[in-house]
C-alpha cells in the first residue's frame, strides 16, 4: 500500500505538492489525475526517491521511501521522460537493470521480446519515441516490481500497443497483485483501467475515491420540464445547459437522490446518464475554478 | 524495517568503465606511447637491451621530475574529464531521475561514482607506469623505494585531484559551470593575489611586481610544480677506462610530504563533496549553483572579480593607462561599474533570465559600495606597502638592476652587508621623496632611469622576494636638488656595486679564474678613418686589469650612467675593452674549464685605464679611443652636421646634413650655468 501524509514539497519557495494526503490501495490500479502543474509528476517524483518531500510522510507498505534501497527494489518507476544511456541497447539497458534489481527476470525479458517487437540490439537513441516507450515498459515489467508507478506511461504508443500494454500490467495486477500508480491526462484510458482515481489540483488532492464510488457521487440527468420552463432556482446543479427542451443537469448526489429531487417539479421527463471520468474531472475542477473558458479570441 | 544497503554497485562501476572507455583508454595509450618512445629511442642508439644505459638512481630521478612537474599539470585537467563522466549525469535532470530511482543509495552512487572515477584516473597512470618499469627494467633497473615513492606520489595526486574535482561537481549543476568552477578552485588563490597586488601596483609607486604567493598552497598546482624538486647527490669516481665520472649518490623528491597533505585535504573535499550531495536537491540540475547557501558567495564573488579585473580594464582602457600611480576616483568608478556589470551577469546566470533587474537593487548597491570602499582602501595603503623598506638585518641578498636614461645599466646581485646597507640607504631616499620623484606627480620634459630590486629573506627560498621597482626622472634640476637621485647615481659608480657588476660572472667561493688574454674594440685610426681592433697579450690584459681595478676603487666605472644629453657622448668611449678568463668551478670539476669575458665600456673617467692603454700602447696618437661625440665629429666632418626634422603635426620628415661649417646648437648641449667638465675638453 502506499500512503502518503501531508507531503510538501516547494521549489523556490512554490509549493509543488501543498499537503498532498493519499492512499493506494496494494494490488490496485490508482489513476492520479489532474490539470497540468498540479502536481502530479513531482508526487512521482518524490515516490521514487528522486525528490525528497519537505514536510510530511510517504512510505510504501509502511516504510519511508526515501533513501531505502530495499524497498525501491520493488519498485519500477516509467518517467514521461525515460532515460537511457546515450549509446545503449535495450539489452544493454537490460543489463544494467538486472544489476540493480533483483527480481529482474531474465525469462520474462525473454518472453516479452515476443510481444514488443523492436531489435534490442539497436540503440535506444536510433528508435522511435512510442519505441523507446515500448522498451521502457520491457524493461520495467521484466524488474518484476510490486509497485509501478508510471508518469504519462501510453504517452506515443499506438493504439494497438496502448491496448498490449495495459493488457500486461493488468495482467501483472491480477497475477501478482502489483499495485500501479499511474499519472494521465488520457481520462477515457484511466476510466477503463483504473479501479482508484485521486484528482490533484494546486498541489491538493481535490478528491479520492474509487471510480465506482466517484460515479455514484455525481449523476447527470437529462430533464424535460413541464411548459418548457427552466431549472429552478433552488434546485442545487453544479452545471447546466439546454439543447431543445432537454435541460442537462450535473449534480454532486446519487442518481436516486437526484430523481427524488426532481420529482418535486414534476418534469415530463427525467433520465440518469453515467459520467465518464472526463466529465467528472471537468464539472468537479470546474468548482475549484477550473472551467472551460469561453474565450472569443 | 529497512534491509539490506550496498555502498558499492558493480554494475554501476561496470557501466561507467564501460561507457567512458575512449577516455581512460585514449589517455592511456597516449601515456604509454612514451615509454613506448623510450624503447625506440635505445632500441636505435643500442644495439642490444641488456646494456645498461641509466642506473636505477637515474631512472628514480626521471621517475619523480614526472612527479614533480608534469603529473599536477596532467592529473588537474585529466581529473576534471573524469569527473565529467563520473558525476556528469548530475547535470541532467532525465539521468538525475533514473540514477535516483534506482535501488541503490545515494551513499552507494556516491562511493561507487568516485570508485569509478578514480579507476578512470589510475587506469592510464598505471599503463604507462607499468611500461614505464618494463623500459627502466630492461635498460637500468627499477630501484624499490623511488618506484614506491612514484607510486605513492602518483596516486596522491591523483587522488586529490579527483576529489577536488568531486567537491566541485557538487557546486554546480551545469557542466560549462563545472569547469570554470574547477580551475577558479584551483587558481582563485593565487588570482586574488593577484587582483589585489595588480591593483596595489597601480597605486603605489615602486610597487610594480608585488606578487607573493602568499596563499599559493591554496593554489596546488602552481604550488606542487613550484616545490616538488628533484634533490640529487652524486661523487666522482674513475670508471674501468680510467675516466672521471659523475654517478649519483641518492635521489630524493624534495618536499615530496606535500603531496600527503594534498592527500588528506583530498579525503576533506571528499568529505564535503559527500554532504553537499546529501543536501543536494535533484531538481538542481542545470542550476549555475546547486547549492543554496554558494549563491550569494557565487553572486557577490563574481562581482568582486569583475570589479577589480573589470575595474582595470576599464581603467586603461579609458584613463590614463600607463602611469604609475592611479586617481583613486577614476578607479573606484571604473570598479563600481565593471563589479555592477559582474552583479547583474551573476544574477542572470544564477536565475537563468536576464529579467533579474527588479528588486536586486540592494545588492547592486551593496557592489558599489564595496567596489568603492575596497579601492580607496586599497589606495590609502593601509599596510604601508608604498613606504615600506626593509631592514638591514632581514636582507640576506639584494639582486639589483639599475639602468640609466643611456641604456647602459648596472645589474648585480650583492650579498656583502656594507653594500646591502649601501643599497638601503637609495631606497629609503627614494621612498622619503617619492613625492618629487613619482612619474606622475612631475611635470617637466625629463629623462627616466630605471632602479629595481629584489629583496631576499633567504636567496634559496624565491617566496621570501619582495621587489621593487622604480621609473625616476632625471634631469638637471632633479639631479641637483634631489639627494634620493644624488644618492642613485652615486651607489652606480660605488666600487662594491662596480666590483660585482664586472667581475661577479668569474669570481666565487669555489670559482677558479685566471685571465686568458683580451682585446680592444672599436679604436679609431685617424689615417685610416677606420675602426680596429687589437688584440691584447696576457702581459698587457693584466695591467689593465690591474688598471680597472684601481678604476673600480676610485669610482671611475658607472661615473657615465645618469649623464643627460649631450654629456654622456662626450664622456663615454665608443670603443671597448674585453678581458678573457679561464674559469674552473671547483664545486663542479666534471664540467671543466670555459672561457669567459669580461666586457668593459670605458669613459673619460677611467683615467687609470685609459693610461695603462697609453703605456702599453694599445692607443696611441694615430690609433686613439674616441668618445662617441668625437667619433661622430670625424665620421661627420665630410659629410656635415646630420639633422632630422619630425613635424608631428604634419607628419613631415626629413633628415640629412647640415654644412660642416654651419653654426647649430650643439654647444647647448652644455646647460647655462654649467661648468664644462675639464675632463670633457681632453
Amino acid at each position: 500500500m502506499i500512503q502518503i501524509q501531508n507531503a510538501v514539497k516547494r521549489f523556490d519557495g512554490f509549493a509543488a505538492l501543498d499537503g498532498v494526503s493519499l492512499s493506494v490501495p496494494a494490488g490496485s490500479v490508482y489513476g492520479l489525475v489532474g490539470p497540468n502543474g498540479a502536481g502530479k509528476s513531482t508526487l512521482i517524483r518524490c515516490l521514487t526517491g528522486i525528490y525528497r518531500q519537505d514536510e510530511g510522510a510517504l512510505t510504501i507498505d509502511g516504510e519511508p521511501v526515501w533513501e531505502n534501497e530495499a524497498l525501491k527494489a520493488r519498485v519500477a518507476a516509467i518517467a514521461d521522460d525515460w532515460y537511457y544511456f546515450p549509446q545503449a541497447s535495450i539489452r544493454d539497458m537490460a543489463r544494467f537493470y538486472r544489476g540493480f534489481y533483483p527480481n529482474f527476470s531474465a525469462e520474462r525479458y525473454e518472453k516479452l521480446k515476443e510481444v514488443f517487437e523492436i531489435d534490442e540490439r539497436r540503440p535506444l537513441r536510433r528508435l522511435s519515441k512510442g519505441m523507446q516507450k515500448q522498451a521502457a515498459f520491457w524493461l520495467a515489467l521484466s524488474a518484476m516490481p510490486d509497485y509501478l508507478i508510471l508518469d504519462e506511461p501510453v504517452d506515443g504508443l499506438d493504439p494497438v500497443m496502448r491496448r498490449q500494454v495495459w493488457s500486461l500490467v493488468l495482467g501483472d495486477v491480477a497475477q501478482r497483485g502489483t499495485t500501479v500508480l499511474v499519472s494521465s491526462h488520457n481520462l477515457r484510458e484511466l476510466e477503463d483501467v483504473c479501479d482508484h482515481v485521486g484528482i490533484l489540483d494546486h498541489g491538493k488532492v481535490l478528491l479520492e475515491r474509487s471510480l465506482a464510488q466517484l460515479q455514484d457521487n455525481m449523476v447527470k440527468l437529462q430533464v424535460v420540464f413541464k411548459d418548457g420552463g427552466g431549472v429552478p432556482e433552488d434546485l442545487e446543479v453544479l452545471h447546466a445547459s439546454k439543447v431543445g427542451r432537454i435541460h442537462t443537469l450535473i449534480m454532486r448526489m446519487g442518481a436516486a437522490e437526484a430523481q427524488n429531487r426532481l420529482a418535486v417539479y414534476e418534469p415530463m421527463l427525467v433520465d440518469a446518464v453515467p459520467l465518464t471520468l472526463e466529465e467528472i474531472f471537468i464539472y468537479e475542477l470546474g468548482g475549484a475554478d477550473y472551467a472551460v473558458k469561453d474565450i472569443v479570441l | 524495517m529497512r534491509s539490506k544497503t550496498s555502498y558499492f554497485n558493480g554494475t554501476l562501476f561496470r557501466k561507467n568503465l564501460a561507457r567512458f572507455w575512449p577516455l581512460w583508454g585514449g589517455a592511456s595509450l597516449i601515456g604509454a606511447l612514451f615509454p613506448l618512445a623510450f624503447l625506440t629511442i635505445l632500441i636505435r642508439e643500442h644495439s642490444f637491451l641488456g646494456e645498461p644505459m641509466n642506473d636505477p638512481l637515474s631512472i628514480t630521478a626521471g621517475y619523480y621530475s614526472v612527479v614533480a612537474w608534469i603529473i599536477p599539470i596532467l592529473s588537474l585537467l585529466y581529473a576534471a574529464l573524469c569527473a565529467l563522466a563520473a558525476w556528469g549525469w548530475l547535470y541532467n535532470p532525465r539521468s538525475v531521475g533514473m540514477y535516483h530511482s534506482l535501488p541503490i543509495t545515494r551513499k552507494g552512487l556516491f562511493l561507487t561514482d568516485f570508485l569509478s572515477g578514480m579507476a578512470m584516473m589510475l587506469i592510464p597512470y598505471a599503463v604507462t607506469g607499468g611500461l614505464a618499469i618494463l623500459v627502466s627494467a630492461a635498460v637500468g633497473g627499477v630501484e624499490p623505494v623511488g618506484l614506491a615513492v612514484t607510486i605513492l606520489a602518483v596516486a596522491g595526486q591523483s587522488f586529490f585531484y579527483f576529489a577536488s574535482a568531486t567537491a566541485v561537481v557538487f557546486i554546480t549543476g551545469n557542466p560549462f559551470a563545472f569547469a570554470g568552477f574547477y580551475f577558479i578552485f584551483h587558481f582563485i588563490a593565487a588570482g586574488a593575489e593577484w587582483m589585489v597586488t595588480r591593483l596595489m601596483t597601480m597605486f603605489y609607486f615602486g610597487v610594480e611586481r608585488s606578487y607573493q604567493g602568499v596563499a599559493e598552497f591554496l593554489s596546488p598546482t602552481m604550488y606542487l610544480t613550484r616545490k616538488l624538486n628533484v634533490d640529487t647527490t652524486s661523487r666522482q669516481i674513475v670508471n674501468s677506462e680510467g675516466w672521471e665520472e659523475t654517478v649519483l649518490e641518492s635521489v630524493t623528491l624534495a618536499n615530496g610530504w606535500l603531496i600527503a597533505v594534498y592527500a588528506l585535504a583530498g579525503a576533506a573535499l571528499l568529505a564535503f563533496a559527500w554532504g553537499l550531495y546529501r543536501r543536494r536537491r535533484s531538481e538542481s540540475a542545470g542550476d549555475v549553483v546547486a547549492v543554496g547557501w554558494m549563491k550569494p558567495v557565487f553572486r557577490y564573488g563574481v562581482a568582486l572579480c569583475a570589479a577589480f579585473t573589470g575595474g582595470m580594464a576599464l581603467y586603461d582602457l579609458f584613463c590614463e593607462s600607463g602611469r604609475t600611480t592611479a586617481a583613486a576616483l577614476p578607479m573606484a568608478v571604473c570598479m563600481a561599474v565593471a563589479g555592477l556589470i559582474g552583479y547583474y551577469i551573476a544574477s542572470m546566470l544564477l536565475a537563468k533570465s536576464l529579467r533579474v533587474f527588479r528588486g536586486t537593487w540592494k545588492g547592486a548597491l551593496a557592489t558599489v559600495l564595496a567596489s568603492i570602499v575596497l579601492c580607496f582602501g586599497v589606495a590609502a595603503d593601509p599596510f604601508g606597502m608604498e613606504r615600506w623598506t626593509p631592514q638591514a638585518e632581514q636582507v640576506q641578498q639584494v639582486r639589483l638592476w639599475l639602468r640609466g636614461w643611456n641604456g647602459r645599466g648596472v645589474t648585480v646581485v650583492l650579498e656583502d652587508p656594507a653594500a646591502i646597507r649601501q643599497v638601503l640607504e637609495v631606497h629609503r631616499a627614494i621612498v622619503a621623496e617619492r613625492e618629487t620623484l613619482d612619474r606622475d606627480r612631475f611635470e617637466g620634459e625629463t629623462h627616466y632611469a630605471y632602479f629595481d630590486l629584489d629583496y631576499y629573506e633567504d636567496p634559496e627560498d624565491f617566496s621570501g622576494r619582495v621587489n621593487r621597482s622604480y621609473n625616476l626622472p632625471c634631469n638637471d634640476i632633479l639631479m641637483d636638488k634631489s639627494e634620493a637621485l644624488q644618492k642613485l647615481a652615486a651607489l652606480a659608480s660605488d666600487p662594491l656595486i662596480q666590483e660585482a657588476n664586472i667581475f661577479d660572472q668569474i669570481s666565487g667561493e669555489n670559482v677558479e679564474t685566471r685571465l686568458t688574454g683580451g682585446y680592444a674594440s672599436n679604436l679609431y685610426n685617424l689615417e685610416t678613418k677606420d675602426r680596429e681592433q687589437m688584440d691584447l697579450t696576457l702581459e698587457q690584459a693584466k695591467a689593465l686589469e690591474d688598471a680597472v681595478r684601481r678604476d673600480i676603487q676610485a669610482g671611475h666605472f658607472g661615473r657615465t650612467l645618469f649623464m643627460l644629453d649631450g654629456r654622456y657622448e662626450k664622456a663615454a668611449y665608443s670603443g671597448d675593452l674585453d678581458l678573457y678568463y679561464s674559469v674552473t668551478y671547483l664545486d663542479r670539476p666534471q664540467t671543466g674549464s670555459h672561457s669567459c669575458s669580461v666586457s668593459l665600456s670605458l669613459s673619460v673617467y677611467c683615467t687609470e685605464t685609459l693610461k695603462a692603454l697609453e703605456d702599453l700602447g694599445v692607443v696611441n696618437e694615430t690609433r686613439r679611443l674616441l668618445t662617441y661625440a668625437e667619433r661622430d665629429a670625424l665620421e661627420n666632418e665630410e659629410k656635415g652636421i646630420p639633422y632630422t626634422y619630425d613635424d608631428p603635426y604634419s607628419g613631415y620628415y626629413d633628415e640629412g646634413f647640415y654644412p660642416a661649417d654651419t653654426v647649430y646648437p650643439g654647444d647647448a648641449y652644455v646647460y647655462p650655468g654649467e661648468e664644462v667638465d675639464a675632463a670633457l675638453l681632453h
